[in-house]
């Protein structure tokens, strides 16, 4: 058994910028993640960082975008909070060496992005998160003698007992080898679950470990029914076009070559919040405005040559390699796709989770900062500030540890001898079956729009292939690098949370952000401004909720 | 958009598991693809449809994580951003192996200790000294021209195809690699590090002079950082930097002169060029070897003609820069 005091699980912007807060801390630590650091998906993150830092702009703004954002479902001490450390946390990266986009003056560069009411987006071309990945990384492994890096480790099985957090299972790809890893405090910051659904900007990667895991070990889910489809990605591999091609000036057209977004938004148009926008494109296709195939046209071509391909160069290529289209000369195709969870592991500002020594941040997390709907820009903010904030919580709670953590025999096993099992069948499901059926599944009858009818099919189908997965079948039997073992134990951990996401939206009777009812078409504050906590049941999630943390926005209607 | 006709195309796909196969076996599958299909898709079909037991690395498949670079018809390219279609047509095949100079943990995946080892050893972070703070509370200024001076190699994603394709890597272990390189490049054009001048004096002895200048690299890189280019680039300023007397820098600049004089290369002069008169009795030995092989090294060559023509292409080069490039 290895023994750290501090583990933090997942090694993008939030795993990183925690590990960094507990080495600094003085507190021995352990990073664990299936990618390496540099592969994480945070790298994917295109459109950047928000921060109220120009002179017109001002952190209450900023606070007020992001409440009206969530649709009221924030919580506004915690949106407070956060504001109020994004310009710290910009210029800390700045100073940890991003190479950030700069206007003349030498300052750092802002563009407009959805839902906010001044250009408060920081960026670094169209590779913010890439940009913020390399330099986290930078910073962090200078510190490399003070942790220890478990690079391409899978995590099976968070461990608690006597309502404690002991440690974790993780197996090594390289040799397959399942192991404890002791310790009093674990930081869950694994990212995205997109890969729940069919069409998803995230990479294959995101399939929601860290945050089953959690569920698996009592911790509470709060808000998984909120799930946000970006407005523009393309249509056939899901590729994220960043928000800001828009913010830059692009617009979207259906095929009448009319600028729908006038209809639905009238006064910020294509920059919307972007389940306003996701909502009026799929509207737009199903009224038959669409372009053959299903999708309406991104326009950049107005922009011009040189402002494209400098502002915009990774979508060029994106768009020249994915689509065979040029965004200079031709329109690019686009269609909503599953993009960011704002639920997650239930925790307060400090990263606390409902299990003592529980830690969670970035998108594995629900503070609540984002409610119903998260504004571009924010997430990566999220990653730094309360990456941060669970790190400092982790050391802390791990220097005051009485006692000792252990992660015994039986607890490795508990988690290698299912595996065994799966690879000892000779017939039983294949995974990566169970994972397309999943995802059709999610995408059909709990996607953008939503109904009563559709979700209790949904949570019908879901419950048959979690009973198919209970025979799931392992045929690798290698021990190095065996793909086939992940497929398995991911399409488990995504199938748990799928579950706990149409539960969870079955039971909330109302719309709000991106959770659209067409039988609840409006927003129920009286019943609904709550959020939902999800527990893991013999049965399945049982639910109950919370209130909403308020403090000067009164809710109102949400125009854009 | 436009209905693509498909095509039957036939992967070779290269299968080994070090200890357990004696050795490397090539199977064959094949897809219905339709041409702009990218390699990752299919190997990816493979694993769904077909064999599960296939093993990669991947994981973004929009060429921004860099975890898919193998070696695709020799080619050293990311699986996610290479169709098929083209490759089938120019090469008649499709043949997917890991990348090279590195070793095979399994099938398509390497071992990348030796790629990342290099990569710390350039000592990839801002160096700061105490005496020059970074300014409280406010992001350093930095011109759109300074940030310009990156090129492009922030767009690095570390997928490692450069150094599958350098030989340089292949010749020798402690040649950093076109990555490693890449990225010392970006620090010390940064205005906020401090120690671009122990950096350039450093990687001077630290394998910046065993590049090939092959271009490989270049050719290789799926994000047009041009390994190669930045560096030349270093070089330029590591020449800068210490004056031109480092043994590998003063080869260069002997090189350059000694060319200049008669046109060709003057082999026994470019010894002391570099190396001097000690380094000169030093190879001495390896020197007459090769006289006795090839007696015309000692020999002065001849000049060779519209030597003024030569000269005028080097005043050429030597002027400074005209703008914008």
């Amino acid at each position: 058994m290895r023994r750290h005091e501090v583990v933090v699980v997942g090694a993008g912007l939030a795993g990183q910028r925690a590990a960094l807060a507990a080495v600094e801390a003085g507190r021995d630590v352990a990073v664990v993640s299936k990618l390496h650091p540099l592969r994480s998906h945070s790298g994917a993150a295109q459109g950047g960082i928000n921060a109220a830092v120009g002179a017109e702009d001002s952190v209450d703004t900023h606070i007020y975008d992001t409440v009206k954002g969530s649709d009221y479902l924030g919580d506004q001490d915690a949106i407070e909070f956060f504001c109020r450390e994004a310009g710290p946390t910009v210029v800390e990266m700045e100073h940890f060496g991003t190479i950030f986009s700069r206007a003349p003056d030498g300052s750092l560069a802002r563009r407009p992005f959805g839902g906010a009411g001044f250009p408060r987006t920081i960026y670094a071309a169209d590779r913010t998160g890439l940009a913020l990945l390399q330099a986290i990384w930078e910073r962090l492994a200078t510190e490399a003698t003070r942790f220890t890096l478990y690079q391409e480790w899978d995590l099976t099985r968070i461990v608690v007992r006597d309502g404690k957090v002991q440690g974790i299972v993780a197996f090594d790809r390289k040799n397959g080898r399942f192991e404890g890893i002791a310790a009093p405090a674990v930081v869950i910051a694994t990212g995205p679950s997109g890969r729940i659904y069919a069409r998803t900007t995230n990479a294959h990667s995101c399939t929601g470990d860290g945050v089953a895991t959690a569920y698996e070990a009592g911790a509470l889910l709060k808000d998984m029914e909120f799930v946000q489809f970006h407005p523009t990605a393309l249509p056939d591999s899901g590729i994220l076009i960043t928000e800001g091609a828009r913010g830059e000036g692009g617009i979207l057209k259906n095929s009448k070559g009319e600028r729908f977004m006038s209809k639905y938004a009238p006064h910020v148009l294509d920059l919307a919040s972007r389940d306003v926008v996701s909502r009026a494109i799929v509207t737009e296709v199903s009224e038959g405005n669409g372009f053959e195939g299903g999708f309406v046209h991104l326009e950049l071509m107005h922009l011009g040559k040189e402002r494209i391909e400098s502002r915009l160069q990774e979508i060029c290529d994106f768009c020249r390699n994915f689509a065979g289209v040029d965004p200079v000369t031709q329109p690019i195709p686009v269609y909503p796709a599953a993009h960011y969870m704002m639920g997650g592991i239930g925790t307060n500002a400090k990263g606390e989770a409902s299990v003592p020594g529980l830690f969670a941040a970035g998108e594995a997390a629900c503070v609540s900062i984002h409610g119903a709907n998260r504004l571009g820009g924010n997430s990566l903010l999220e990653t730094l500030v309360f990456g941060k904030q669970a790190g400092l919580a982790a050391a802390a709670f791990a220097a005051q540890a009485t006692g000792r953590p252990t992660v015994t025999d039986s607890d490795v096993e508990a988690s290698q001898a299912p595996i065994r099992a799966m690879m000892a069948r000779d017939h039983g499901e294949d995974p990566a079956q169970l994972r397309a059926e999943m995802q059709a599944t999610m995408e059909r009858y709990v996607g953008i729009y939503r109904n009563d009818a559709d979700m209790l099919e949904g949570i019908k189908r879901i419950r048959a292939l979690k009973q198919r997965y209970a025979n799931v079948r392992i045929v690798d039997h290698s021990q190095v690098y065996n793909l086939n073992l992940t497929d398995a134990l991911e399409v488990g951990h995504m199938l748990e949370l799928a579950e706990v996401i149409v539960v969870g939206a079955y039971a909330r009777t109302e719309s709000r952000g991106a959770h659209s009812r067409i039988d609840y078409p409006k927003r129920d504050d009286a019943r609904w401004m709550r959020h939902t906590l999800a527990r893991k049941g013999p049965e399945g999630p049982e639910l109950s909720y919370s209130p909403v943390a308020y403090t000067r926005w009164e809710p109102k209607e949400r125009v854009y | 958009m436009a209905v693509a006709k498909t095509l039957e195309a036939p992967i070779e796909v290269y299968r080994f598991e070090p200890g357990k196969d004696a050795k490397p076996r090539y199977d064959r599958y094949t897809l219905t693809v339709e041409p702009h299909t990218p390699v990752l898709t299919a190997l990816l079909r493979i694993r769904t449809e077909l064999d599960p037991s296939l093993t990669l690395r991947y994981s973004c498949r929009s060429s921004i994580c860099g975890s898919c670079a193998m070696q695709i018809n020799s080619k050293s390219r990311l699986a996610c951003q290479t169709p098929i279609g083209p490759e089938i047509e120019k090469h008649g095949r499709l043949v997917v192996e890991p990348m090279r100079n590195q070793p095979v943990l399994r099938d398509l995946v390497v071992d990348q200790a030796s790629f990342w080892r290099h990569y710390d050893r350039i000592e990839p972070h801002l160096k700061l000294d105490p005496r020059h703070p970074m300014p409280e509370g406010k992001p350093n200024p930095m011109t759109p021209e300074e940030v310009a001076r990156f090129y492009e190699t922030p767009r690095c994603i570390a997928c490692a195809a450069c150094y599958s394709a350098c030989p340089a890597v292949e010749a020798d272990v402690d040649f950093p690699g076109p990555m490693a390189l890449a990225k010392l490049y970006r620090f010390v054009v940064d205005p906020r590090d401090q120690a671009h001048q122990d950096r350039l004096v450093r990687i001077q002895t630290d394998g910046l002079w065993l590049c090939l200048r092959c271009h490989l690299c270049t050719e290789a890189c799926p994000k047009d950082v041009r390994p190669s280019e930045r560096i030349r680039d270093l070089k330029e300023l590591a020449i800068a930097a210490q004056g031109g007397t480092e043994p590998g820098s003063r080869h260069a600049i002997g090189f350059k002169e000694n060319i200049r004089e008669r046109g060709q290369l003057q082999e026994m002069k470019l010894v002391r060029q570099s190396d001097g008169v000690g380094g000169m009795l030093a190879q001495a030995p390896q020197g007459l070897r090769l006289w006795r092989k090839k007696p015309e090294i000692a020999k002065k060559p001849r000049a060779i003609e519209d030597l003024d023509q030569l000269e005028a292409l080097y005043r050429e080069l030597d002027a400074p820069p005209k703008d914008g490039t």
